[in-house]
């Protein structure tokens, strides 16, 4: 998973071209889709869209540059004044893929992994510190519900939100709570023998066959772009001054379509 | 034959001019060895002695000698304890490491370096000892306290441990949960392990245990279980004034979370001057009804009305507001914001709080915790008193305390609510008492008149 996640996010960083930002996007959603299902990839997609649509706005708001004029503003409104143009609203649709193809590669981390399969994964010299954050993690639930009951129950002490200042009402005794909480913690964890001996694993894990086909497409379609690209197959692409369409080359479209193995090859797991 | 000893051991922690344990001689031998006393008077502390995260982890000095099967405690580091020395402890919630059942009960084996097929017969049997055989594929999250209590005794067991030390592992847990956890520690000593437990109900475990040990100021005495007797808390003083006029009502009100109704056309009053109990099981709709009548929840339909006036509301964990550099600062960030003109004295002289007034109250022992939380809430004279399990991990004194402040402040004219399991609560507080089920008010009964 790591592979094919890391092989996805190396080549929509590494391309500026949108139709393979678009192809490697398209693989990830599909995996996602498959091997976890629509339905648990709500809020992903919720918080994913904020943040693409966000970032869409920003460039075309703020990057008055290109020769396609939509409509213009008074240049004398500070901020947002001066041309809206075409070529503005496709870079940033291009930087968007980008953003939305590295949310969806490595969504597969916290949607489909526990965090002890990610733990189990990690070389031993690692293995300590990935418990101790995996154990730090299980805290964030509790640390949440104490903000929301301390913040409730301070109002009714007469607490008001008024300005930074007053939130040192609420933070204050939740982070006190926090810290006390990551103490008893590591107290549990101590009592239990933790970092006494070379630890072992309850399941370590193993790679099947189909585990690593997957490894190998991925380091292909990684070997396989940047070939492509050191040769002049995988064409960068500019939005400015003036809007082309992308070029697509064959070589570099067979290395994007390399990072759907996945939907082949890994079953639902939900 | 013991398993533990300690010899003329004396503590301090960091700082501390005045030692936690003092001059304790004790022998643990076999069987169930109950721990006794009021918070802050050295149980947890001689508990972590057993494993050594006295001194090892929490420092200080210490004196004397101490022993657990064998091995030299103050010599020997906690983590090589660990394969001694089972410990669970009081919060359920802050004690997983991974985040499903299987792998929890695997983590102190893992710690120890056993082999992965060995540990997979560990993990089962430690699970069928702890009563927690069916809970094996389950995540952590989706547990009840009482559940979750036992997979932590299963992840104590999975070491093979000489000696469990359990430290009030009831203490936050409702009634069910409670007796999950204290039928898995009578399975223990039925199998012959040496258990060490502290606890404030001691009423069941009286009759399983072999030694009782009171702790209180820092001193240990052993006693034969059946002869010991509790300090005595007098019952709070009763009902002199009739209740008053109607002080909050909710009629045909239903709340709900996200399309999930969680009260369902509920209708019910309370008056000044009178204590309603809310009682039923977990996840009936108390704390949603308490949060209704406190005005935090709207309804989706039906009235909430309320008289005008302060509404003081106290939490299930009331200690995680406590702030302020001193625990008279606590009660006066509360009165001057109320606009009562009380002198903080008056409630922390009734708490009995005075002696530690000008201490910063999250260094108090647990129990004074509990009660400076309590006047931080509670002080002035609030016309509605909501109050959301207030005795869940208080020790007698504390829980005394609080009876006898609800029952000032019924006399006073405040309007009482309590969301509590606790029968003794309901049975010397309420005037009513409501059942909450499914959602539903479906009983509301005097319980004198």
């Amino acid at each position: 998973m790591a592979a094919w996640s890391g092989a996805c996010i190396f080549i929509a960083l590494f391309t500026t071209n949108p139709a393979y930002r678009a192809l490697v996007l398209a693989a990830a959603f599909a995996t996602l889709a498959v091997s976890v299902g629509l339905a648990r990839m709500r809020r992903m997609l919720i918080g994913g869209g904020l943040i693409v649509a966000v970032d869409i706005l920003l460039n075309f708001v703020s990057a008055h540059l290109g020769r396609t004029v939509l409509f213009a503003l008074p240049d004398a409104i500070p901020g947002i004044g001066g041309p809206y143009t075409l070529e503005a609203l496709a870079f940033g649709v291009s930087n968007a893929l980008t953003i939305a193809a590295a949310i969806c590669a490595a969504a597969p981390f916290s949607l489909l992994l526990e965090s002890h399969d990610v733990m189990d994964a990690l070389p031993n010299v690692l293995s300590r510190t990935g418990t101790a954050i995996a154990a730090s993690l299980n805290l964030v639930p509790s640390i949440v519900a104490s903000f929301a009951e301390v913040s409730e129950a301070q109002r009714f002490r007469g607490w008001r939100p008024r300005g930074p200042r007053s939130w040192a009402e609420v933070v204050v005794p939740v982070v006190l709570t926090s810290a006390e909480s990551s103490i008893q913690l590591a107290e549990s964890m101590e009592a239990r023998g933790f970092a006494s001996t070379p630890r072992t694993t309850y399941e370590r894990p193993r790679l099947d066959r189909s585990d690593w086909l997957v490894v190998t497409v991925s380091g292909l379609a990684v070997v396989g772009f940047v070939a492509a690209h050191a040769a002049g197959w995988a064409a960068d692409w500019d939005a400015y001054p003036s809007l082309v369409a992308p070029r697509i080359d064959l070589p570099a479209l067979v290395s994007c379509l390399l990072l759907f193995a996945p939907v082949l090859v890994w079953r639902r797991r939900v | 034959m013991a398993t533990a000893r300690l010899t003329h051991l004396t503590y301090w922690y960091p700082g501390a001019a005045t030692p936690a344990l003092y001059d304790v001689s004790l022998v643990i031998g076999e069987g169930v060895t109950l721990v006794a006393g009021p918070s802050g008077g050295g149980k947890s502390t001689l508990l972590r002695v057993l494993n050594g995260l006295v001194p090892h982890f929490h420092g200080g000095r210490i004196a004397g000698s101490a022993e657990v099967a064998g091995l030299d405690i103050i010599a020997t580091p906690t983590r090589l304890l660990a394969r001694t020395v089972g410990f669970v402890f009081q919060d359920p919630e802050l004690q997983a490491v991974y985040d499903t059942v299987e792998r929890e009960v695997a983590f102190g084996l893992e710690n120890m370096g056993v082999r992965t097929d060995e540990m997979h017969a560990r993990v089962d049997e430690a699970l069928v000892e702890a009563g927690a055989e069916h809970l094996a594929r389950r995540r952590i999250r989706t547990l009840s306290g009482g559940e979750r209590q036992r997979v932590a005794l299963a992840s104590v067991l999975s070491m093979q441990p000489d000696l469990v030390v359990l430290d009030e592992p009831t203490s936050q847990l409702d009634p069910e949960g409670a007796s999950l956890v204290l039928s898995a520690v009578s399975r223990l000593a039925e199998t012959g392990h040496a258990v060490v437990i502290s606890e404030h109900r001691l009423e069941r475990l009286r009759r399983m245990a072999d030694t009782l040990v009171a702790v209180d100021g820092g001193s240990v005495a052993s006693h034969e279980p059946a002869a010991w007797r509790p300090p005595q808390i007098d019952a709070p003083v009763r009902r002199t004034a009739p209740a008053g006029p109607e002080a909050w009502s909710l009629s045909g009100v239903s709340v709900g979370f996200a399309g999930h109704t969680v009260l369902d056309r509920v209708d019910i009053a309370g008056h000044r001057g009178e204590v309603v109990a809310l009682s039923g099981p977990n996840g009936g709709g108390k704390t949603t009804l308490l949060r209704t009548i406190a005005g935090t929840l709207s309804p989706l339909a039906g009235k909430v009305e309320r008289r005008p006036g302060r509404i003081a509301y106290l939490p299930q964990n009331p200690t995680a507001l406590l702030h302020r550099p001193t625990v008279r600062s606590e009660v006066e960030l509360t009165l001057g914001r109320s606009g009562a003109v009380d002198n903080p004295e008056q409630i922390l002289a009734a708490l009995g709080l005075l002696a530690v007034a000008g201490r910063y109250p999250r260094d108090l022992s647990t129990g004074e915790r509990q009660r400076a939380a309590l006047a931080a809430v509670l002080p002035g004279r609030p016309d509605l008193v909501l109050l959301d399990e207030p005795t869940r991990g208080m020790d007698p004194a504390a829980r005394d305390a609080l009876m006898r402040l609800v029952v000032a402040l019924r006399e006073a004219g405040s309007a009482v609510v309590l969301a509590t399991h606790d029968t003794d609560l309901r049975n010397a507080l309420a005037d009513r008492v409501a059942t909450v089920d499914g959602g539903t008010v479906t009983e509301l009964h005097a319980v004198r008149a």
